[in-house]
């Protein structure tokens, strides 16, 4: 499903990600784990080609960066759901049309994205909140409208930067069993933190960076 | 379809008082457009006929068997701006001549020998006549072994082609110069407008959305904008012309044969579409992921 081939990022002088390679299969949630700094969030991005690697070859649900051309790069991102660190949510827009543009973009009708941006706004526990403006919900709140925005193209692999990141215990863990739920589902999740209690325990697998290597591959 | 014009419609009434402007300044720029074109269509119309009024008077040596003479009619009958020829023989020109001075008839009485000349008298078309081909035919003329001397008001003729093609020389500049404006009013505002729904458009890369989802909100944006100009400017020239219309009177007899082209109605919003669509493509640019 992921497939890291010897992949190096750098900006400037600073070495962001060295040589990683690891292959995340398809179903799996996998964590990635390490200090600020240690290139969580590069990986991502690279996954979802917000950047591009220097070196190496990067898979992605069949598509091989290598051979890609830029103009099949929306549909890599449409098998992509993606919970960003700030959200990104447009604050001019309903909490519901912020979700509703993931699938606008694809073209669905109307009465379709209603049916669907509803579902996974009840899957996010936030259907209350539909016609809200996100600067009035509360970041908990923000955060399960990104999630749910995430989710609701069905991609096969959602991935998670920080999301737990701003909230308080009781918020997070909300968020965290809204993932397990994903992942049930069959979703591959992809989920950047630096909180060790999120993954102690768990069973699943953690990929630790340190200063842009991947010094770990294990079972949390 | 349906929801970029919605977001082109929402975005435009965000930006209502920028977007007002824009679409104020491309209704002066395509009325300015539209009146050259007025002016040029009225040129045309009141030059066109000028060259019908004026004939060649092509007079002929004496003595030429009739042969030769209906070889040059024929020749000067192919050419395509010739509308008519007519033969005036000797004896025919004596009896206008008797007709012209009428009472004074008198005068030409007792000339035991004619001493008019044959001729040809030449008419012209307005349409598809050009200098160069004019020229060229006078001296085909005047080559001719039968012809003794051409007459033809040249220099006025030669005056009248050059204003006419100066003012279409002229139209055409301003018209490209008004174009060229129209189109940078076009690109400034929708590249405003991109640079202030950046954050915006980023997210929907983010989120997999074609150049062809991010772009088409901001070409109907132009589109809007340039039909807006449009329908300013074909109200503009309508009102003009309904002026134009109530100084017809007897005082500016003139100002009968001037008229506002009904196309303009319909042209005037579909240059400024054409126009806000092509400064919009060039504000966007290449979208790079």
């Amino acid at each position: 499903m992921i497939r890291f081939e010897g992949v190096t990022k750098v900006y400037d002088t600073i070495t962001a990600l060295r040589h990683v390679t690891f292959t995340i299969e398809k179903g799996e949630f996998v964590y990635i784990t390490g200090p600020s700094g240690a290139g969580k969030s590069t990986l991502l991005k690279l996954i979802y080609l917000a950047e591009r690697p220097d070196s190496g070859n990067i898979s992605i649900a069949g598509w091989d960066y290598k051979s890609l051309k830029e103009k099949a790069v929306p549909y890599l991102r449409r098998n992509v759901g993606v919970v960003f660190q700030d959200f990104k949510l447009l604050p001019n827009k309903t909490v519901y049309d912020n979700i509703a543009i993931t699938l606008r973009i694809r073209g669905f009708k109307e009465r379709e994205i209603k049916e669907r941006v509803y579902e996974a706004l009840k899957m996010v526990n936030l259907r209350h909140k539909a016609d809200a403006y996100p600067p009035t919900l509360s970041g908990g709140e923000q955060q399960r409208a990104t999630i749910a925005r995430a989710i609701v193209g069905e991609p096969t692999i959602l991935i998670a930067d920080e999301p737990t990141g701003n909230l308080d215990a009781d918020n997070a863990a909300g968020i965290m069993r809204i993932f397990r739920n994903i992942h049930s589902k069959g979703t591959t999740v992809v989920f950047a933190t630096h909180n060790r209690e999120l993954f102690r325990n768990t069973g699943m697998r953690v990929l630790r960076l340190d200063s842009g290597n991947l010094v770990a591959d294990e079972i949390g | 379809m349906r929801y970029p014009l919605k977001v082109a419609l929402k975005s435009l009434w965000l930006e209502r008082w920028i977007n007002l402007l824009s679409i104020l300044s491309i209704g002066v720029g395509l009325f300015i457009l539209g009146f050259v074109g007025f002016i040029l269509y009225n040129v045309e119309g009141l030059t066109k006929g000028a060259p019908e009024r004026l004939t060649i008077t092509v007079f002929l040596k004496d003595e030429i068997p009739r042969t030769d003479i209906q070889r040059v009619i024929d020749s000067v009958k192919k050419r395509a701006f010739v509308k008519s020829v007519r033969f005036i023989s000797k004896e025919e020109a004596l009896e206008e001549l008797k007709e012209a001075l009428r009472e004074s008839a008198y005068l030409v009485e007792g000339i035991d020998e004619n001493p008019l000349f044959a001729s040809l008298v030449i008419r012209l078309k307005g349409d598809g006549l050009n200098k160069k081909d004019l020229d060229a035919f006078l001296a085909s003329l005047r080559k001719e072994k039968i012809v003794d001397e051409v007459i033809f008001g040249e220099e006025v003729m030669n005056k009248l082609l050059g204003v006419i093609t100066n003012v279409k020389i002229g139209v055409v500049v301003v018209g490209l110069l008004f174009c060229v404006a129209i189109v940078f009013i076009c690109y400034s505002t929708v590249k405003m407008l991109f640079y202030r729904r950046k954050e915006e458009v980023e997210i929907y890369k983010l989120l997999g959305a074609t150049k062809g989802f991010i772009r088409s909100p901001f070409l109907f944006e132009g589109l809007l904008l340039g039909l807006g100009g449009g329908i300013i400017a074909s109200i503009g020239n309508l009102l003009v012309s309904k002026f134009l219309e109530e100084l017809s009177n007897p005082t500016l007899p003139f100002m009968r044969y001037v008229v506002m082209p009904e196309e303009i109605v319909i042209l005037l919003p579909l240059i400024g579409m054409t126009l806000g669509v092509v400064g919009s493509a060039i504000a966007l640019g290449k979208i790079r992921y």
